[in-house]
């Protein structure tokens, strides 16, 4: 039989104390401040965020019940949440001025229902959204946003974050400044975006009976097809602009008659039937019709 | 008296004298001053557009009435108002002379574009338009509303900051590329179709500096 010396027994528990005391900070560095919020919710709720700064994920789930989980570390700033029937919101409250950006940093981790709305206003960081299929706004200064696999309606308003969009489908509508914008693969019948100075992609089909209209001041817009793709084009920039076009072109079938400025460099023709409408157009820009390998 | 107090005074006030302690205040205060200036700005472009009697593009009017509706800007919409009166109608329910700085914004981008469409008018019914003075003074005064709107900005956050500051300085760029192309090509109309736009995107982010400057979140 063992026995323990009652000195070295209070010894090695007063280590494990001191060794937890001195760990623990290690184990929540960002999260000094936690909150875990459970909203059960019917049909299609409307879920608005508003932050400052930060990252916000938004995720689906299958239950009707809205789940909000928000970190920040500083005192600065605090989380309010609330719920209105199917009405949840999640807001950022400053209660200090100069503070860092440190500070201001609030990260949200959503996970709602796949038809709810989402309203997410957030100045910068950044803002991710997967697999919901509500209707979506997003206002923000310099916060990157990125989609994957969501459908609905995406309306878009930033100032300099970029838009990477991968699997979306539905329609979208993007105002922005200089951020460039991504539309990778998607379903989309109804496409708008207009950049100042960004860079635009548009990598996937050209759906039947779709409207695409890209339209930049500079920067480049570059559209991708595929041979068994059927739409009118229209790619018109200003004097100083390029179109660089890989696309058989025949005068367009419906009888419209294209009448481009003295003032502009134009491309017009259909492709296949010219089932989808496709308009490009850049002030000062580059604009590459290419077919996809 | 405080400027919190100068302001409800002077919007109780409308078109009679200051009460003598406001019109001490106004004299005393540089910020109070530049806010009343704003207003008189706004006022003189109201006066000049109406008596133009140039009508506004519905969906212009319906997208400004709803984007100052919803900023809390104007408080109710007015219906009725249309052609020579309808700025006179969104400046009688101009509540916050703060938010003056966007609110003239989207009146010089309303009087942009009314300009660039009456001389893309007059371009189309002769060749021979000389370039465009309204341009210039519509410019000179958004970059009044643009001067005050960055010393008025209390953003928290630099990152915002750098943001609206770089991309502010974008779209002056474009806005100055596309005014020389008209000035060197009135009959431009490509050129022309990019300044308005431009002209609308400015008017739109000193708005939205306006706004997150004020709101700080």
């Amino acid at each position: 039989m063992i026995t323990r010396c009652p000195l070295e027994s209070r010894l090695r528990s007063t280590t494990l104390a001191v060794a937890a005391a001195l760990l623990l900070p290690l184990a929540i560095p960002a999260a000094a401040h936690r909150i875990e919020k459970h909203y059960p919710v019917a049909g299609r709720p409307v879920v608005t965020v508003h932050n400052a700064h930060g990252r916000i994920e938004v995720r689906s789930w299958k239950k009707p019940e809205v789940v909000v989980v928000g970190s920040h570390a500083s005192n600065k700033v605090e989380v309010d949440t609330e719920q209105a029937g199917n009405r949840i919101e999640v807001t950022t409250h400053v209660l200090a001025e100069n503070v860092t950006p440190a500070e201001l940093q609030a990260d949200y981790s959503l996970t709602v229902p796949e038809e709810s709305e989402l309203q997410v206003r957030t100045d910068s960081g950044s803002v991710l959204v997967e697999r919901v299929y509500g209707d979506m706004t997003f206002d923000t200064v310099a916060a990157d946003l990125q989609f994957q696999d969501v459908y609905g309606y995406l309306v878009i308003k930033t100032i300099g974050g970029s838009v990477l969009c991968t699997r979306c489908a539905g329609r979208i509508d993007v105002n922005s400044i200089s951020g460039n914008v991504q539309l990778l693969q998607p379903q989309m019948d109804n496409v708008r975006v207009q950049t100042s100075s960004g860079n635009i992609l548009f990598d996937g089909d050209f759906l039947r009976r779709g409207i695409y209209i890209l339209k930049n001041y500079s920067g480049l817009i570059e559209v991708r097809f595929s041979d068994t793709d059927s739409f009118d084009l229209s790619a018109t920039t200003g004097q100083q602009g390029k179109v660089e076009n890989e696309a058989k072109l025949k005068p367009d079938p419906h009888g419209q008659r294209h009448l481009p400025s003295r003032f502009a460099k134009g491309l017009f023709g259909t492709v296949n039937e010219g089932h989808a409408k496709v308009e490009l157009a850049s002030f000062s820009g580059t604009i590459k019709i290419r077919r996809r390998d | 008296m405080q400027c919190q107090e100068f302001e409800q005074v002077f919007e109780q006030q409308e078109a009679a004298p200051l009460p003598a302690d406001a019109a001490a205040h106004l004299g005393a205060c540089g910020q109070c001053r530049a806010m009343v200036s704003d207003l008189e700005a706004i006022q003189a472009a109201a006066r000049g557009m109406a008596a133009a009697q140039v009508e506004p593009p519905e969906r212009l009017w319906v997208s400004l009435r709803a984007q100052l509706a919803s900023e809390g800007i104007i408080r109710e919409p007015a219906e009725a108002v249309h052609t020579a009166g309808w700025l006179s109608g969104w400046l009688a329910g101009v509540p916050r002379p703060a938010l003056a700085g966007a609110y003239l914004a989207f009146v010089l981008a309303a009087a942009g574009l009314i300009a660039v469409q009456s001389n893309l008018r007059r371009v189309e019914m002769s060749r021979s338009t000389p370039a465009p003075t309204a341009t210039a003074a519509l410019d000179s005064q958004l970059t009044t509303v643009e001067r005050r709107t960055i010393s008025a900005m209390r953003q928290n956050n630099p990152v915002v900051n750098d943001s609206l500051r770089k991309n502010l300085d974008i779209v002056d760029n474009f806005i100055a590329m596309c005014e020389k192309d008209v000035r060197e090509e009135p009959q431009n109309d490509v050129a022309r179709e990019y300044l308005y736009g431009a002209y609308q995107q400015k008017a739109e982010l000193l708005a939205m500096m306006v706004e997150r400057g004020a709101s700080g979140d």
